[in-house]
């Protein structure tokens, strides 16, 4: 029988994002009203509007009618309205999240396999200069801030050399279809999908590392190497795949900080995902938007983690009750 | 867990390790310049002057930015607040793994099982988007960005410790000077935390590089006090004219002085933990960045 991971752990970190989003606008000193709708919302108030949107939030009811209110508007999917700009907050934000997804999907793909394959091949060969010049390498790059390393290529690419778009997703107005289409796509996420994975590699290759050290102090590797296995067998097909279970424990995690990587990342390329969206709405004090893009990407995180969780206990059946069997 | 011998002499270790030696001068040299700050900037670096957008001359080093001010001076002035965030923030965080883990591992019970169950839903939360949110509302300043992300971000470090503090518990020592009669006041002040030493100094140099990776990044997306002078903001304002030359005098030293900062916690922090155990890389799973 194989334990089901701790939901409790995830219903928890659920509630305690609903109640952070439902508390902070209302514990701010000042009026709710704008820390709820943004301030925007000041240029059209009159006071028909004002008594409308205290209606409609109950902010002269008592706080637990206000937060049954706005559980039954998240429930049905309301995440608010922008009055920046005079949409719902869920339209808007799901026109932008594509792209981000685009983004972390490909960087959270390539940065596991680069780092998977690095992390192998340089425990392989732990102490030889290969090895030591690949972690002095990801030693350096892990000091810079993802922003940073954003801004250099944008500067480099973009500014100086010009060989790539320096901004947006696509052409604007270019009339592309078809595969030009997606290869002017795939052209205007290189700079940004780099520049996410370089700042991600140095925390998973040196984990891998680490891992792939240890894994080929165990025996079975030397069982495998007597048995007279090819080395790329050894290396990849026995310690490898065995090294590979804390990379893939920590994806979860790894996803949280892609994300807020991402964040960053799209700013700097003006990449129309939710991070430029943010960034706007920082700017416009456009709470509801702030308030939409942090929800829906804490539920992606915490999603993402539980079913890494799942597939974890899949992979490896040591894991939930079977632990008892294993212990040494 | 891991066992830190106490026959090890972290500071000789730290210092025999390539990456700690360069992370220590490297930390040094920024330390010196936000010391000797108000002697070796050559203008007050919130002072707006006339000449605007300057290229680097004899008079400006490294040029002036949008509203006149001497960019050279900011450089250096920024080397306070960094720092002092740093400090701040591993202190505190570093308290508040320490209470709060060491707490859970000697009290038990339900008060261990809840807190850890919290510990856990708080480290599937992504902490960077909730501190970006939190401080959207609040407008923080520098100390109250110090408390900001320190009071989210300490779980990771508190299961360090409580793992650490369960397994000190059961040392011979402990065992021993609990025959003798030693009560828990005495065991937790006498031989736990004199051994969690070295934990706390890991969690601390972790906290410290988060934070300031967290501060720069926050001031960049322009959440920060205008009055203070952050290397972040100073890149959030420089970005604006990335389409001028002035990001070769402007934006690349602050970002370099940035990355020189955290890439000197990171060595310091990766040196020791090498001579501490090599288990205690759990920690990396928990990337600072996040």
């Amino acid at each position: 029988m194989r334990k089901i991971p701790e939901i409790g752990t995830y219903v928890i970190a659920f509630l305690i994002i609903l109640v952070l989003i439902f508390l902070l606008p209302r514990m701010m000193p000042g009026d709710p009203l704008t820390a709820i709708c943004g301030e925007e919302v000041l240029v059209e108030m009159t006071p028909e509007l004002r008594t409308e949107l205290l209606h409609r939030f109950a902010l002269d009811e008592p706080l637990w009618r206000q937060f049954f209110v706005y559980l039954t508007g998240i429930m049905h999917g309301n995440f608010g309205y922008s009055y920046y700009y005079n949409a719902p907050v869920l339209d808007i934000i799901l026109e932008a999240l594509p792209w981000t997804l685009l983004l972390v999907g490909t960087s959270l793909l390539l940065s596991t396999v680069l780092s998977i394959i690095l992390g192998i091949e340089s425990g392989w060969r732990r102490g030889k200069i290969s090895d030591k010049s690949l972690l002095t390498t990801t030693m350096i790059l892990n000091g810079f801030p993802n922003f940073f390393i954003g801004i250099i290529l944008l500067l480099f690419f973009a500014v100086y050399l010009g060989c790539l778009p320096l901004q947006g997703a696509k052409t604007p107005y270019s009339g592309l279809a078809g595969i030009d289409s997606m290869l002017d796509i795939a052209r205007h996420l290189v700079l940004p999908l780099i520049a996410l994975t370089l700042a991600q590699i140095p925390g998973s290759y040196l984990l891998m590392r680490n891992t792939m050290l240890t894994t080929l102090k165990e025996p079975f590797v030397r069982t495998a190497k007597a048995k007279g296995l090819s080395k790329v067998a050894v290396r990849y097909k026995h310690a490898g795949r065995n090294a590979m279970l804390p990379i893939v424990t920590t994806t979860g995690v790894r996803v949280g900080i892609i994300f807020t990587g991402a964040l960053f990342i799209e700013i700097i390329f003006s990449y129309p995902g939710v991070g430029l969206l943010t960034y706007n709405a920082l700017f416009m004090r456009d709470y509801p938007i702030l308030q939409g893009v942090f929800f829906i990407v804490a539920v992606f995180v915490i999603l993402a983690n539980f079913v890494v969780d799942l597939l974890y206990r899949k992979i490896d059946p040591r894991i939930g009750d079977a632990n008892t069997e294993y212990a040494h | 867990m891991l066992t830190p011998n106490m026959h090890i002499n972290y500071w000789r270790e730290l210092t025999r390790n390539n990456f700690g030696k360069l992370g220590l001068a490297m930390l040094c040299l920024v330390l010196v310049i936000a010391i000797f700050a108000p002697f070796l900037a050559r203008y007050d670096p919130g002072e707006p002057s006339h000449s605007i957008l300057m290229p680097p001359s004899l008079a400006h080093w490294l040029g002036t930015n949008d509203i006149g001010q001497d960019i050279w001076s900011r450089l250096l002035c920024g080397a306070k607040n960094t720092l002092l965030v740093a400090l701040g923030v591993g202190v505190f965080t570093t308290i508040l793994s320490t209470v709060i883990g060491a707490s859970a591992a000697l009290v038990g019970g339900l008060y261990d099982k809840i807190l850890m169950r919290v510990i856990d839903a708080l480290i599937v939360i992504p902490a960077f988007i909730v501190i970006i949110l939190v401080a959207a509302y609040v407008l923080p300043n520098v100390w109250t960005l110090i408390f900001l992300i320190s009071i989210l971000t300490w779980q990771g470090g508190a299961r360090l410790v409580r793992a650490q503090t369960l397994s000190l518990k059961e040392r011979m020592s402990v065992y021993a000077a609990r025959t003798f009669g030693a009560n828990k006041l005495y065991l937790v002040i006498r031989h736990i935390i004199p051994d969690l030493n070295p934990i706390l100094f890991a969690v601390f140099i972790h906290s410290a590089t988060r934070g300031v990776f967290m501060e720069a990044g926050l001031a960049f997306l322009g959440i920060a006090d205008i009055s203070t002078v952050s290397w972040g903001l100073m890149m959030h304002h420089a970005l604006r004219f990335y389409y001028l030359d002035v990001w070769k005098w402007w934006l690349i030293p602050t970002g370099l002085a940035l990355s020189v900062t955290i890439m000197a916690l990171v060595f310091i922090g990766h040196a020791f933990e090498t001579a501490m155990d090599p288990r205690l890389r759990e920690m990396e799973q928990e990337d600072w960045q996040c």
